[in-house]
């Protein structure tokens, strides 16, 4: 390859002095997520042992081997104990393969943090790559910077390349608790689109992804591909850090930067582009359900050379074996146990006799009894494992000592120095510690470890820390450790929805002609409103943030309240859909959204005194306009007629004036959309009466269930 | 340094550019996490990359004691072998450097007895190894100077002492009577025997660099006209074989393409492409192809290997290293062919330079395959397979010595059985286990 690089570089000798410049890489050793807990409480994630070598050796290696020479390293918390194990590491030693090595301590609780710090510390002179203490690959990368500098030698936009890596549909190594979906425009490898799709079990309905019309018309071909393993590693130039800076609320590498940065295309007038790789190996170890799958690729050899028997790090022995069986000097087995495949046995470990091993990482030190079935699990160092027990797909972290007769079930992760009495069964996906959030040691729960035994049960959120908003994926994430969760597969079917959602895309045009005549600039209010409050419900974000949001973009764009209401009810009406379509009840979904977010709708209204109910006409108008176009849009109007009415949102007299307005009749389409209403709107007249009688609005809840 | 950042991927090019200006540890840390890291690979950059280390390491040491120089060596070994036992050639060329020393040391010892009676040609290191009668005379004279020093046989052996006379004393520049002579007058024993090694590293350094031409100064000798010769791999040793024989005859040539590990490679040398290997990075330039020659080479798959076998007159292998008992590591699908050229009796020619040549006995041989990236054979996107399937790579293949009728070497062509002796010729006894 060297031969080609320098024949590539002649012909550019004015870019020589881009050439000078020193190759940078940034290190985020925290991710500023809890997937990994209850181990990082005691040990930064990038310490944890993945088959026997801490993560943040493979990442410094994949940097030795890209040719990096100076690399800032993150540290989040226990930023001391990375410290410490850095400078003893050979990274630090005069042979270091980096030039430089900085260690940058900061009091940052995100990625964005990081980012903006390291803006303010004008470290980063060139382009950088931005990588996190976790990542795992052997690619070369000079392919990607090539194609990244190729790219800003002809636009000075183009500040970003993403590398990522080729997977099916399915596949182990992959997220399987948020999709991202890339929407790339092929010719030019730019990303045009970016979002994730939730896949947790909680959220059951086919998975959407929403695509600007204007993408769609403006690009001649689009890739929307979900089938890349996002590794993140980000190939930036410095423009990257001031628009971390810019958006100081950004968080988030993908979820919010990239997806900020994406669709403030027209402000920013930056590109971000991705480099798809299908032939080296690049992974993340995100949650533990990542951290099972690239063990067994680093096992099996799909990383090679990171292979335990390359012996990273420098006093490791591992020699391979027939059937991807690695033991390292030093190991006493005894005659009678069975060593199965896929196995990996640090020094000074001891295996009892008739015990059988497969699938399983042991580390240094460990003490494995007699009779002792080990199954897929990982156990770090100097774990004693006491006879006849048995372990199955668990983790099981350094100084553990379970006792005889246990039962440890697959899932469990038990951490650093628990003590398990004899005969206890651990279930599968319990996490049991001994230390507290503060790091303080917590009263031993002998419910849990048994008489003797010291840790007690960790239940995520106890003290709840959730600064991220993936904490809600982490007991997924987790349990998906063990888990295939095969029926949350995402369909190739279900992104076919994106086709439908499309043109759904289109109603408000046709909603326009006949309420309003809207300018271009209150159009894309329409539109932005309705996005952010779609966004807003999807999220379940609170009705006073949803208002906030509304109040000032109402503010900048000038609208009238009709606007305002007119973007409530589509996006109230998308969000309800989209319910429905996950499986719930029409009015349980109405009644749900409208309970919720009633102070919203309530803010817009503004003639509960008067005698004429405009306002609440408009509404329930705008809302039979926009179900016309719907599925079921009968049935949604009925229920939100009804919870409205219940919410005292709407008053009696605007259903009257609203039945009689010759608007909501003027069409054959209007007219179907509000048959169902028709017995809400007598029973309404009727109620006025008789206000006892409400049998009948049952028997209409019934009759639709 | 604008010169490392040129070269961006660290390689053998970028290690040798370095090694003259890091201190000493810095390279050999250099050198082992390069090796860990399968940057330099193939047993030339191997070979290479650790004589110029081993060059450094003795002119930076600035002892004068022979024991501690032999002591160093063997640290500095220990740890390159560990960093990736299966480039055996590591090995080799650390004990061939031991060798170097220990020869000198005791040129020293006899020197000083050797003052008082002055019969210093009597030595017994002083033999050739060129015992093999085959031995044409006719080679140049710089290629007999670099592998006799190399060469120099720590033990006097039988056939040598049969062998003729003739090579003894076309070189007068030989080791035997230089180093007496040279340090007769100085006395100083101590910094000549630096200076004597780093001058047979240089030596070593040489022979790699020489090594296929001296090869393939075999070739017309055993490629005849019209002939059909089945080879694998992308061998620049093997191309220059077969370059030399095309030069003066017509001959077919058929290509297994030694999928998947080293297919591009092959393909790209059978069409003449751009691609380099790193194998012949910094050695030679671009080189014509074979079908530039007028040659006909047909291009086959693996697996067609044996139905083509029974038309093939002969098979020429490039190895990856050569185990003391004949057999040899070579890249994977080597063993298949060697076998059904068993079957269908048809002669192996192995082309080696000698620096390949271990004194590795393969008790073990299984130790000895180095297990590859899985992902070249079964795609990784295909997760449901990669999820269930146990893929396994071997990136060398372990042919037993009795599959092999001939080796040739830059010391000439030998029977399997032979390569024992040209073992204890290269290395002594006691650095053959360090």
């Amino acid at each position: 390859m060297a031969p080609n690089k320098k024949g590539a570089q002649k012909p550019k000798a004015n870019a020589a002095e881009e050439v000078e410049e020193t190759f940078q890489a940034v290190v985020l050793a925290d991710t500023f997520e809890t997937r990994f807990e209850p181990f990082t409480r005691e040990k930064p994630r990038c310490l944890l042992p993945l088959a026997n070598t801490p993560l943040i050796e493979y990442t410094l290696e994949f940097l030795a081997n890209a040719g990096v020479e100076e690399v800032f390293l993150y540290g989040g918390a226990h930023s001391d104990q990375l410290e410490k194990y850095i400078n003893a590491s050979k990274w630090r030693a005069l042979s270091s393969p980096f030039k430089h090595l900085s260690f940058l301590k900061s009091t940052s609780t995100s990625v964005g943090d990081v980012m903006r710090d390291l803006d303010g510390k004008h470290l980063i002179t060139g382009d950088f790559i931005v990588v996190s203490g976790d990542v795992i690959s052997n690619l070369p990368i000079e392919g990607a910077l090539a194609a990244h500098r190729a790219r800003r030698e002809t636009d000075k936009n183009a500040i970003m390349t993403m590398v990522l890596r080729e997977a099916g549909r399915n596949h182990r190594t992959k997220s399987t608790s948020t999709s991202p979906v890339f929407v790339i425009d092929p010719t030019k490898n730019r990303c045009v689109h970016y979002e994730e799709i939730d896949r947790s079990p909680n959220c059951t309905g086919p998975a959407r992804v929403t695509i600007e019309t204007e993408t769609i018309l403006e690009f001649p071909e689009l890739d929307i591909r979900q089938d890349l393993i996002d590794c993140s590693i980000d190939i930036c130039t410095p423009d990257v850090l001031s628009l971390w800076s810019d958006s100081f609320d950004y968080q988030t590498p993908r979820k919010q930067f990239l997806y900020g940065v994406l669709k403030d295309y027209e402000l920013n007038g930056k590109t971000l582009h991705t480099y798809i790789i299908n032939d080296n190996y690049a992974a993340r170890v995100r949650n533990l359900k990542a951290y099972d799958a690239i063990s067994k690729d680093i096992i099996s050899r799909w990383a090679y050379p990171l292979c335990p028997d390359t012996n990273l790090l420098p006093g490791h022995t591992y020699n391979l074996r027939k059937g991807s069986l690695y033991q390292e000097q030093g190991v006493t087995l005894a005659r009678s146990c069975v060593i199965g495949r896929r196995t990996v046995i640090g020094q000074g470990t001891s295996i009892g006799d008739r015990t059988t091993v497969h699938n399983t990482t042991l580390g240094r030190n460990c003490k494995i009894g007699r009779n002792v079935k080990l199954d897929g699990a990982y156990i770090w160092d100097n774990v004693v494992i006491g006879d006849n027990t048995d372990v199955r797909g668990a983790i099981i972290a350094d100084g553990v000592v379970i006792g005889k007769n246990c039962n440890i079930a697959t899932g469990a992760l038990i951490s650093f120095g628990v003590k398990i009495a004899d005969g206890i069964s651990v279930e599968s996906g319990k996490r049991i510690t001994k230390t507290r959030m503060d790091g303080s040691r917590a009263e031993s729960d002998p419910s849990v470890v048994g008489e003797g035994g010291e840790g007690y049960e960790f239940i995520h959120g106890e003290e709840d820390d959730s600064d991220d908003d993936d904490d809600e994926n982490v007991s997924v994430a987790s349990s998906g450790l063990i888990y295939r969760m095969p029926g949350l597969s995402l369909s190739s079917a279900s992104i076919s929805t994106i086709s439908s959602e499309l043109s759904q895309g289109s109603w408000p045009h046709s909603g326009r002609s006949s309420f309003s005549t809207d300018h271009e600039e209150q159009d894309n209010f329409h539109h932005d409103a309705s996005a952010s409050v779609f966004d807003s419900l999807r999220e379940g974000v609170s009705a006073d943030v949803v208002q906030l949001e509304l109040v000032s973009l109402r503010m900048t764009a000038n609208a009238s309240d009709n606007q305002v209401r007119r973007a409530i009810v589509s996006s109230f009406m998308k969000h309800i859909q989209q319910l429905m379509e996950a499986g719930k009840g029409a009015g349980q979904a109405v009644s749900e959204v409208f309970a919720k977010y009633k102070e919203v709708v309530e803010r817009t209204l503004f003639d509960r005194q008067k005698e004429q109910k405009k306002d609440q006409v408009d509404l329930l108008l705008l809302l039979q306009q926009d179900l016309v176009h719907r599925s079921k849009g009968d049935t949604v109007l009925l229920f939100t007629a009804k919870s409205l009415y219940e919410l005292e949102l709407v008053d009696e007299e605007a259903y009257d004036q609203w039945w009689n307005d010759e608007r909501s009749s003027a069409t054959e389409e209007m007219r179907t959309v509000r048959s169902q209403a028709q017995q809400f709107v007598d029973w309404l007249a009727e109620a006025e009466e008789e206000s006892s009688e409400e049998e009948e609005s049952e028997e209409e809840e019934s009759d639709d269930e | 340094m604008p010169a490392t950042s040129l070269a961006l991927t660290p390689g053998l090019a970028s290690f040798l550019k370095s090694l003259k200006t890091n201190p000493i540890d810095t390279s050999i840390e250099n050198l082992i996490s390069l090796l860990k890291r399968r940057q330099i690979r193939h047993s030339r950059s191997c070979a290479t990359a650790t004589a110029y280390l081993l060059r450094s390491v003795i002119s930076a040491c600035r002892t004068a004691d022979s024991a501690k120089l032999i002591e160093r060596v063997q640290g500095v070994g220990r740890r390159l072998m560990a960093a990736q036992p299966r480039e055996m050639v590591v090995g080799n060329i650390v004990r061939r450097v031991l060798g170097l020393i220990r020869d000198e040391a005791e040129d020293d010892r006899e020197a000083e007895f050797a003052l008082s009676d002055v019969g210093s040609e009597s030595q017994p290191q002083t033999p050739r190894a060129y015992d093999d009668p085959s031995l044409p005379l006719d080679r140049d004279s710089l290629s007999i100077r670099s592998e006799d020093r190399s060469a120099r046989p720590p033990l006097t052996s039988m056939f040598s002492l049969l062998s003729h006379p003739e090579p003894e004393h076309s070189l007068p520049s030989t080791p035997g009577s230089l180093s007496p002579g040279g340090r007769l007058p100085g006395h100083g024993p101590s910094k000549d025997v630096r200076a004597e090694v780093l001058e047979g590293i240089g030596e070593i350094i040489d022979e790699l660099g020489q090594v296929d031409d001296q090869i393939a100064a075999y070739a017309l000798d055993h490629i005849h006209s019209n002939e059909i010769i089945l080879t694998h791999t992308s061998s620049t040793t093997v191309q220059k074989f077969l370059l030399k024989a095309a030069a003066k005859r017509k001959f077919t040539v058929i290509h297994a393409e030694s999928y998947p590990n080293n297919h591009e490679a092959t393909h790209a040398t059978v069409s003449g492409g751009s691609m380099h290997d790193d194998d012949n990075l910094g050695f030679e330039t671009f080189q014509k192809p074979l079908i530039e020659h007028g040659i006909t080479v047909i291009l086959i798959p693996d697996s067609a290997v044996f139905a083509l076998m029974s038309r093939v007159n002969k098979v020429i292998l490039g190895t990856h290293s050569v185990l003391a008992n004949g057999g040899l590591v070579a890249a994977a699908g080597t063993r298949v062919i060697a076998r059904a050229a068993k079957v269908h009796q048809t002669p192996i020619v192995v082309v080696s330079g000698v620096y390949k040549l271990s004194p590795v006995y393969p008790f073990d041989f299984d130790s000895l395959i180095e297990y590859g990236d899985a992902s070249k054979v079964l795609s990784y996107e295909d997760g449901d397979l990669v999820d269930q399937i146990d893929v396994q790579n071997p990136i060398y293949d372990y042919v037993p010595a009795e599959l092999v009728d001939l080796y040739i070497t830059n010391l000439g062509g030998h029977a399997p059985s032979y390569l024992y002796r040209i073992v204890s010729d290269h290395y002594r006894k006691e650095d053959i286990s360090f």
